[in-house]
């Protein structure tokens, strides 16, 4: 995709990874939207991974609850540069499994050193009534295990690590 | 006529304890509150005339306390405990503790709930007195050593005598909790195990029974009021069809597409399942209507139902306020046998929409968080029953329900119009709600047509297109809106955490019926592919 110098470009979070990207004159040439989409400001709260430049949405569409960032083309085509650098490097980075939502562990499928392949469940967590499984998001072995049966558990918490 | 009770204490929380504390004070009846640590500034507890705290955020240190609630409605001289729905509101030993604290129970007697909790004394009974039931087992299956195939062998020779596919439940189950459809023989084991270990885990009972599971049929119940005479009235059916893992999403009255020899039908065999077991106050009968017509009772609910609104809608009754009367030992009032002798030709069609917090891009998993946008809406035929506002907390301790929005008018597309109209209006944001859902189905043809049956939410919803586009959407409003704050040079939104710009005027959501609307979006569409 081109970088243009005064672009600016919309990352949707999630696997769905929509961006878009466009320069500004184009955006404002257009009429205000009609999609009846609300767009809230997130403010970045300490701890959350925070990028330069990059700035924090919540639209809403049709009921959908949808987070995402803006930031200008070049600063994202920057960063892009280095990741891709940092891993032909041959860095393996491992995966940090967080609790999507807050509830109690009530179940452990895995142990510390076992390997798990991808998909492979690895522990549930219990919220309003309902059983959450978390699965592995690849291959590999549970490096760390912090989560234990019964264990109340917060949003953003660490519970296994993939290595 | 003067009001039966001088003060009554709501044992329950979010939308059901508002919409009774709302009846209490009508009536001029003063209204206690109860509630947890999580709940001490909710909406149930600034609207009642008293609060009391019952404990931490766990339902099971507070809401489902009997002495503390108990404690409660004796330290605020409450003469009487509605008890909502869930929670202890099918326990007969919380109706006997209010009896022996002198308060009366708003609610079936302790004996007929006692009866009623064990589903499977509730199909004996219906059986008895000649009510059709679900072909399976009438007594209660134990599971010794479950785990091992020896103890499963009975089990499945009993299974493959009711014949496949069948639906293993939890005796003492509800709410679609300990229930497992196998379609399957060979994962029957597996099915029987996690029912009951759901049964034991939620309802204290590990005791399950069989159902053979009938294909494509619609889910019926009927509204039940009794007195403690012996009279017992319906007041017209609900079709509640509309589930996910046996849960209900959407609910309507009247049962679409019935005669009303059927409905008539319908209503006789629910009075004479309640009438079987005994039944005082308010109750829900359910039912299975097969493709062939075919009425299966399944099970008397036997307290105030989350969909009791509908039939409030469709009849004009308050259903609470006939609960006052009807615990304080009236007869059944005119107006409810007046609604009673037309239920089966109602003159109005009710839909109600569980917006509950839930993904439905997920398989309706929990989204619990913080509700930073709630605007409810309002207008003609439209009626909300929400326990929440904007800034609360939606925690994990307690049922997603956020709200109960229904639409009512003269016929059931004028209601579904309205429905859509409603849900326009609504917005919710920081959370995920069942919102997208709910539009999807209103434009479904299976529902427009109303061609229901249980197994329409499995079958034919499907959200990854539908949030695609959505996506895809919100990133173009997003990129739009955002370059356009730059020229404007008024990027200081930060002020707060979800200040709003609200993009559109009110009636401009999803009106694609606007050419300009759709040549926008498609101009937009194809600047960035």
């Amino acid at each position: 995709m081109a970088v243009n110098a005064s672009g600016l470009r919309v990352t949707i979070d999630g696997p769905d990874g929509i961006i878009l990207e466009s320069d500004d004159e184009h955006l404002c040439a257009k009429p205000p939207t009609d999609d009846g989409a609300i767009v809230s400001r997130l403010i970045p709260s300490l701890g959350i991974d925070q990028i330069e430049g990059r700035r924090r949405f919540e639209v809403i569409v049709d009921g959908w609850l949808i987070k995402a960032s803006i930031e200008p083309s070049r600063a994202a085509a920057l960063r892009e540069r280095s990741r891709r650098a940092a891993s032909q490097a041959g860095h393996h980075i491992p995966i940090v499994i967080r609790a999507q939502i807050p509830g109690r562990v009530v179940r452990v499928w895995v142990a510390q050193g076992e390997a798990v392949e991808a998909g492979q469940r690895l522990l549930a967590v219990e919220a309003m009534k309902m059983e959450n499984e978390l699965k592995a998001p690849r291959a590999g072995t549970v490096d760390s295990l912090r989560a234990a049966m019964g264990q109340t558990v917060e949003t953003g918490d660490e519970l296994v690590t993939i290595a | 006529m003067t009001v039966p009770f001088r003060r009554v204490l709501v044992a329950n929380r979010g939308e059901i304890a508002l919409r009774i504390v709302r009846t209490l004070q009508e009536a001029g009846v003063e209204a206690v509150a109860v509630y947890s640590d999580a709940d001490s500034r909710a909406r149930h507890v600034r609207a009642a005339d008293h609060a009391v705290r019952i404990g931490p955020p766990p339902a099971s240190e507070s809401y489902l306390r009997v002495d503390n609630i108990l404690d409660a409605a004796r330290a605020t001289q409450a003469d009487a405990v509605h008890p909502g729905y869930g929670f202890l509101s099918e326990q007969a030993a919380f109706a006997t503790a209010c009896a022996d604290a002198g308060m009366v129970f708003i609610g079936p007697s302790p004996e007929t709930l006692a009866g009623l909790g064990d589903k499977i004394a509730a199909r004996r009974s219906a059986d008895a007195s000649g009510v059709p039931v679900v072909p399976g087992t009438f007594e209660a299956l134990e599971l010794n050593g479950m785990d091992d195939a020896e103890g499963m062998d009975p089990l499945s020779t009993v299974a493959a005598g009711i014949g496949w596919p069948l639906l293993v439940k939890a005796s003492a189950g509800g709410g679609g909790r300990g229930m497992r459809r196998v379609d399957d023989p060979k994962d029957f084991p597996a099915a029987v195990a996690s029912a009951a270990r759901e049964g034991k885990a939620a309802f204290g009972d590990g005791t399950i029974y069989l159902e053979r599971y009938i294909e494509q049929a619609r889910h019926v119940e009927v509204q039940l009021l009794g007195d403690s005479a012996g009279s017992i009235v319906a007041l017209g059916e609900r079709d509640c069809s509309v589930q996910r893992r046996h849960q209900k999403l959407v609910e309507e009255g009247p049962a679409p597409g019935l005669t009303e020899a059927q409905r008539e039908r319908l209503h006789g065999l629910a009075v004479t399942v309640a009438r079987s077991v005994g039944l005082q106050n308010a109750a829900t009968a359910e039912f299975l209507l097969a493709p062939d017509g075919q009425l299966y009772f399944l099970e008397i609910n036997a307290r105030l139902q989350v969909e009791h609104g509908v039939t409030e809608l469709v009849t004009g009754l308050d259903l609470v306020r006939e609960q006052l009367w009807l615990a304080a030992g009236r007869p059944l009032s005119g107006a409810v046998v007046k609604a009673a002798q037309s239920a089966s030709r109602p003159e109005r069609h009710a839909i109600e929409m569980r917006i509950s917090a839930e993904d439905p891009a997920n398989d309706f998993a929990p989204a619990p968080g913080r509700l930073t946008v709630w605007r409810e809406p309002s207008g003609p035929g439209v009626r909300v029953d929400s326990g929440v506002e904007e800034g609360d907390l939606i925690t994990v301790e307690y049922d997603p329900l956020l709200a109960k929005i229904l639409a009512v008018d003269l016929d059931r597309p004028a209601a579904m119009a309205r429905m859509r109209r409603a849900l326009g209006e609504l917005q919710a944001g920081g959370i995920q709600t069942t919102l997208p859902f709910h539009l999807w189905l209103l434009g479904h043809a299976d529902f427009i047509d109303g061609r229901l049956s249980t197994d329409l939410v499995a079958r034919a919803w499907d959200p990854a297109p539908i949030r695609a586009q959505a996506l895809r959407r919100a990133a173009e409003a997003l990129l739009r809106s955002d370059s356009q704050r730059f020229e404007d040079k008024s990027d200081h939104l930060s002020s707060s955490a979800h200040q709003q710009a609200a993009l559109s005027g009110p009636g401009e959501r999803r009106d694609s019926e606007r050419a300009w609307a759709q040549a926008g979006r498609r101009e937009a569409t194809e600047r960035w592919p």
